[in-house]
């Protein structure tokens, strides 16, 4: 049953005008956003994509990743080919209450982690109390 | 919530992930029958091997190997169990979520995570004892020798 497989990658195409620079295929990454209390969190699966492929950029407000993806081998004979190959592409808005300047990505394992630090003024505060 | 996947405009971005999948989905799924009717029409796991939650896998040939590809983001490789039983290559494993976080932290939940399991029928008689399987920015490879009866041989054709 094809409900079994692990979900199929979502080609931009199906979601938004992405930029084409390259041939082929655009895939979206399956992201996961979580917040902690200083900092925003998005883990972005990018299987395939080497470190130095990755490309992440901040502008007005929206943070846009990519990824480059070799395209497969040609002097292999395949008998199954159930993912799709391409690049990587996804946009994030980013709010106010984000200090763009200290975002900050590493990558391990094909999982992409960005951080986005929360400005001070959103930021969680214990107000301590005195008696009078 | 101070971050938003973007979408085009012509989408509600307010309506979350589940209106962007439903169609989405639906025409990735038609797409995905479409392609596998016409790549493997008879089904080529004659063991069904699709249960469980299954990776997606490439399986290409080369002129000595059956190489095996399977995209695993954020997996711990030591945790993946490879088996090879005669034709078949069995691919198990977990994927384990970055850390313990509590459920209500999270805005946005789309990377799948829990237990995989796949197997697959190889094309031709292959040697289990040379398996090689490496691990790369999140695609697993694993590359398996043919027999040496299994190989392509040319036969050349003698003119009378």
């Amino acid at each position: 049953m094809v409900s079994d497989l692990v979900n199929e990658k979502r080609d931009t195409a199906t979601v938004t005008r992405a930029e084409r620079t390259r041939e082929g295929r655009t895939y979206l990454p399956y992201c996961d956003i979580l917040e902690r209390e200083n900092e925003l969190l998005i883990h972005a699966d990018l299987p395939g994509v080497r470190t130095e492929d990755i490309d992440i950029n901040y502008e007005r407000g929206l943070l846009t990743l990519q990824g480059r993806v070799d395209p497969r081998r040609e002097d292999r004979r395949f008998l199954m080919r159930e993912y799709g190959v391409g690049d990587y592409h996804r946009s994030f808005e980013v709010g106010e209450g984000i200090d763009a300047s200290r975002i900050e990505a590493e990558v391990k394992d094909g999982v992409l982690t960005l951080h986005l630090p929360k400005t001070e003024s959103i930021r969680p505060r214990k107000i301590a109390v005195r008696s009078a | 919530m101070n971050i938003i996947p973007w979408l085009s405009k012509r989408e509600d971005r307010r309506s979350g992930p589940g209106a962007e999948s439903s169609i989405t989905r639906f025409r990735d799924e038609m797409d995905h029958l479409f392609e596998r009717f016409f790549t493997d029409p008879f089904g080529m796991e004659p063991f069904g091997g699709r249960f469980a939650f299954g990776p997606r896998l490439d399986l290409a040939e080369s002129d000595n190997d059956v190489i095996v590809k399977a995209e695993l983001p954020g997996i711990d490789p030591k945790e993946v169990d490879l088996r090879v039983e005669g034709n078949l290559l069995t691919i198990r494993g977990e994927k384990k979520q970055e850390k313990e976080e509590k459920r209500r932290d999270y805005h946005y939940v789309e990377r799948q995570y829990g237990s995989f399991h796949r197997s697959v029928q190889l094309p031709t008689s292959v040697d289990p004892d040379k398996v090689e399987a490496a691990y790369k920015d999140g695609v697993l490879t694993i590359t398996i020798a043919k027999r040496p009866d299994a190989k392509a041989k040319r036969i050349s054709v003698k003119s009378a």
